[in-house]
């Protein structure tokens, strides 16, 4: 972070990008599909945006037989395809200046000492005074070679180095809780906790921090935000695509350690949480631990934790195989495309109140949202059929895409007669504000290199979510062992009946998002 | 406005999301998805009035045309367009070719406004059965027009076997005007009716109305023939010889008489397909009154025990001996 006695940087004064200290990226995996379609792509528009110091290096590390050039070309490729901001030719070329490329796989000690030299070299050849982040794009399973590589070689030591060292590590944190402890281990012992950034990319999007303005910087919703006003809580996360060919990854892995265990219960936590007493990383971190802390799986799983797989069908005028058809699937696979879970929080201000997350792939559209549904109001004055089309008062806050909040109310339909019908009030807000908002990792990127750490989740908020969902996959393991399987939804559809059972019992339906 | 050949639901849903964004409105509301089925030949009669009703409800406006089922390629054609010639709203033209027609919901239902209620309508010839065709399933309510079918008083006869709560046929809103005079003509009248004749060119609004009469007064009535176009006159005797009579006198124009009272004119305006389709958004829970008055037009009993939920049953035009018409397109 910028230093706090520099006298030309003042807390009122906005004009002044944050802009990091002059660091070397090293990205691991560099020639993967994440560092191809978003990391290089955020590299450039940052770049672009003259939010890169002057002394900014990217390295690329990976198994390939390259030199400085190919690794250029396709990084050249990869920004000019997938850069939000205009492409320069001129910004490329002082960028591409920076760009370096090591060749090397994990277990190779000579590439890693070929790497720590590289470092310390830019020291004096670029001015990096020491500071590195390093970007594990790898699978999880190469992360314990990578991490002892990086600890053998003092490359991840701050003092060794004598300027600051990251790593940002990608989901899945983990597959229980067992093995995210482990990894946590693992990489708090190479690095220093408070420099280990866990991107949950979902966090880096503009609408979910507009939440946190949405409700501490408005008088109109805190207020009603509790069990009092708040009927239930509805967290959506729905895709329409199918699993690509990520097959091997997403046979083990599955809709909830994939998506829930993550994404929606990091926009729980945001949703649900008491107001923090700073915006700064501590604050708004111990604050999501308490509520996460106070999360409970559901008692009843046969009930409120459904599982499903998505069929054949026709999305989005196309037909489409079943998950079970798709290329490296096992054809009696139990993974599950689509989970439903009811949870509570033990608090006072929610108790009561059910969270109902749910996530799919084969929906038939993708979106992600937050919708938050009031109590009905009591409508004293209206006779019944005045308001047999009035529904719950709802506040929607959505992710992606569309940006923005949508807010439901009654009103009365003009004509001569008292009838009262829901509208809906939107706030688009890529319309609001002319400045178009940055990619997540655009914003993530440029975090972890200024050391800001609120949007990334702690380690105690990741073993607090695998604590809420170990319970649920040993469930639904103890009923593959007794030939259970995932209900089956037809891709297309909004997941399986049994989700819509699941709240047809608590007497609500689903929102269409 | 964004026309795309060829193409799929995601980029229909992708240039809608556009088009919002270039409109450049802040904030828009939105209380209903209106779904129109229509065959190609009746698209702009269709547009017009939909473009009417709309202007009256703020709603998502998709008109889904599906051609020759049985064509081998399956093709999407999409016109995407906000504040254009189909009303202030948003509105998509989808025109679908092949097997597609068969899964329209595919495209439909990424498209539908989120939460808000959805009602189809068929401006056609209205379906068999409503869970034949998707489109209907997916809606909250249901508007078809018998007077588009073949025989009109079979299909309304269908109706009443196929009903479930939340569908209404634009014959009954044809009725509304003339319902309307009759229910104000019975204000000032404290004595029970004793019988009604209904007389009009014979069809399923004159039958409706006939339905309705039976239902609310609990006395018998007769439907009787004229050559007119459309209704013509409803004569209701009450106790003790007297009589309320509605004529319709002029294109504009019902006379209003009644036993010991000088005659009235009233107003009897014709009305576009558009106020019609408006007047139906107006209500999107279920029209308990036209369940009733349908009941006693057709003789079908137990229609308000109907599951007000419809589940799809598979139908393939192409290969049924008898084609549903709404899914039968050239």
């Amino acid at each position: 972070m910028t230093s706090p006695r520099n006298p030309l940087r003042s807390p009122g004064d906005r004009r002044l990008p944050r802009v990091p200290d002059p660091c070397a990226l090293v990205v691991f995996g560099v020639t993967g599909d994440l560092a191809r379609k978003k990391l290089i792509p955020a590299v450039y528009d940052l770049a672009n945006r003259g939010l890169l110091p002057a002394g900014f290096v990217l390295l690329g590390f990976a198994r390939r037989d390259w030199g400085d050039g190919d690794f250029e070309g396709l990084a050249k490729q990869a920004a000019q395809k997938g850069a939000r901001t205009e492409f320069r030719e001129s910004t490329w070329s002082r960028l591409s200046e920076s760009i370096k490329f090591l060749p090397g796989s994990f277990d190779d000690d000579h590439a890693f000492d070929t790497l720590a030299q590289t470092l310390r070299d830019l020291d004096s050849t670029h001015g990096t005074q020491g500071n590195a982040a390093f970007y594990l794009s790898i699978p999880p399973a190469a992360f314990p070679t990578v991490l002892k590589q990086m600890q053998r070689t003092g490359m991840s030591d701050n003092r060794e180095s004598g300027g600051w060292r990251r790593v940002v590590v990608e989901k899945p944190f983990g597959t229980d809780l067992p093995s995210s402890k482990e990894l946590n281990d693992l990489v708090d012992d190479v690095f220093t906790a408070q420099d280990v950034f866990r991107i949950d990319h979902y966090l880096g999007k503009e609408t979910v921090q507009n939440l946190l303005a949405l409700r501490f910087a408005n008088e109109l919703f805190e207020p009603i935000w509790n069990a009092h006003h708040v009927d239930s809580v509805q967290i959506t996360m729905a895709e329409d695509v199918g699993i690509g060919g990520r097959a091997g990854f997403y046979e083990k892995t599955g809709a909830a350690r994939d998506v829930l265990q993550n994404h929606l219960l990091q926009l729980l936590a945001l949703t649900a949480m008491e107001e923090p007493v700073g915006f700064d990383a501590e604050s708004l971190r111990s604050e999501k631990r308490k509520v996460l802390g106070a999360l409970k799986p559901p008692r009843d799983l046969a009930a409120y934790a459904v599982r499903g797989q998505y069929d054949q069908g026709w999305l989005a005028g196309e037909r489409v195989k079943a998950y079970r058809a798709e290329e490296g699937v096992a054809d009696d696979s139990t993974t599950e495309t689509y989970a439903a879970v009811r949870l509570e929080i033990e608090t006072r201000r929610w108790a009561g109140v059910p969270f109902y997350l749910r996530t799919g792939k084969r929906l038939p559209r993708r979106v992600t949202e937050i919708g938050v549904v009031f109590h009905r109001a009591p409508v004293l004055p209206f006779t019944k059929t005045d308001t047999e089309t009035l529904g719950a008062n709802q506040l929607v806050v959505r992710v992606q895409p569309d940006e923005g909040v949508t807010l439901r109310f009654g009103s009365k339909v003009p004509g001569t007669t008292m009838e009262v019908r829901d509208v809906a009030m939107d706030f688009q807000y890529g319309e609001a504000f002319t400045e178009a908002s940055p990619e997540a990792y655009e914003r993530l990127l440029l975090d972890v290199l200024l050391g800001d750490a609120s949007l990334f989740p702690r380690n105690e908020e990741v073993e607090e979510s695998w604590r809420v969902i170990d319970p649920i996959e040993h469930f639904w393991a103890e009923q593959d062992e007794q030939d259970g399987a995932p209900h089956l939804y037809r891709a297309g559809e909004w997941g399986p009946k049994a989700a819509e059972e699941m709240l047809a019992r608590d007497g609500r339906v689903w929102r269409r998002p | 406005m964004t026309t795309l050949w060829d193409t799929t639901g995601t980029a229909v849903v992708k240039a809608l999301g556009a088009e919002r964004r270039k409109a450049g409105s802040v904030s828009s509301g939105l209380a209903l998805t209106l779904v129109v089925v229509v065959e190609e030949g009746g698209v702009e009669e269709a547009e017009q009035a939909a473009t009417r009703a709309a202007a009256e409800h703020p709603c998502r406006l998709i008109i889904v045309v599906r051609r020759r089922p049985g064509a081998p390629e399956a093709r999407l054609d999409a016109e995407v367009l906000i504040g254009g010639r189909l009303g202030p709203g948003e509105a998509a033209v989808l025109r679908m070719y092949g097997r597609l027609a068969l899964h329209a919901e595919s495209v439909v239902l990424p498209l539908l406004a989120p939460d808000a209620p959805v009602v189809t309508w068929w401006f056609g010839r209205p379906p068999n059965l409503i869970a034949h065709d998707p489109l209907g399933v997916l809606a909250d309510r249901r508007v078809t027009d018998v007077s588009l079918a073949d025989d009109p008083l079979e299909a309304l006869h269908q109706r009443a076997a196929d009903y479930a709560p939340g569908d209404t046929d634009l014959a009954w809103t044809r009725a509304t005007s003339w319902r309307a005079l009759c229910a104000s003509a019975f204000d000032s009248i404290e004595r029970p009716a004793r019988s009604a004749v209904v007389t009009g060119a014979p069809g399923p609004t004159r039958e409706l109305v006939a339905g309705w009469l039976r239902a609310a007064l609990d006395v018998p009535v007769e439907s009787v023939d004229a050559g007119t176009d459309g209704m013509s006159e409803v004569r209701i005797s009450l106790d003790e010889g007297d009589e309320v009579c509605i004529r319709r006198d002029d294109a504009r124009t019902a006379l209003l008489s009644r036993t010991g009272q000088p005659d009235r004119r009233m107003p009897l305006e014709p009305r576009e397909l558009g106020d019609l389709l408006a007047e139906e958004l107006r209500r999107l829970d279920a029209d308990e009154t036209y369940g009733r008055a349908l009941a006693h037009a057709t003789g079908v009993t137990g229609l308000s025990q109907q599951p007000v939920q419809r589940s799809h049953v598979w139908h393939d035009p192409t290969e049924a001996a008898e084609p549903d018409p709404a899914l039968t397109t050239s």
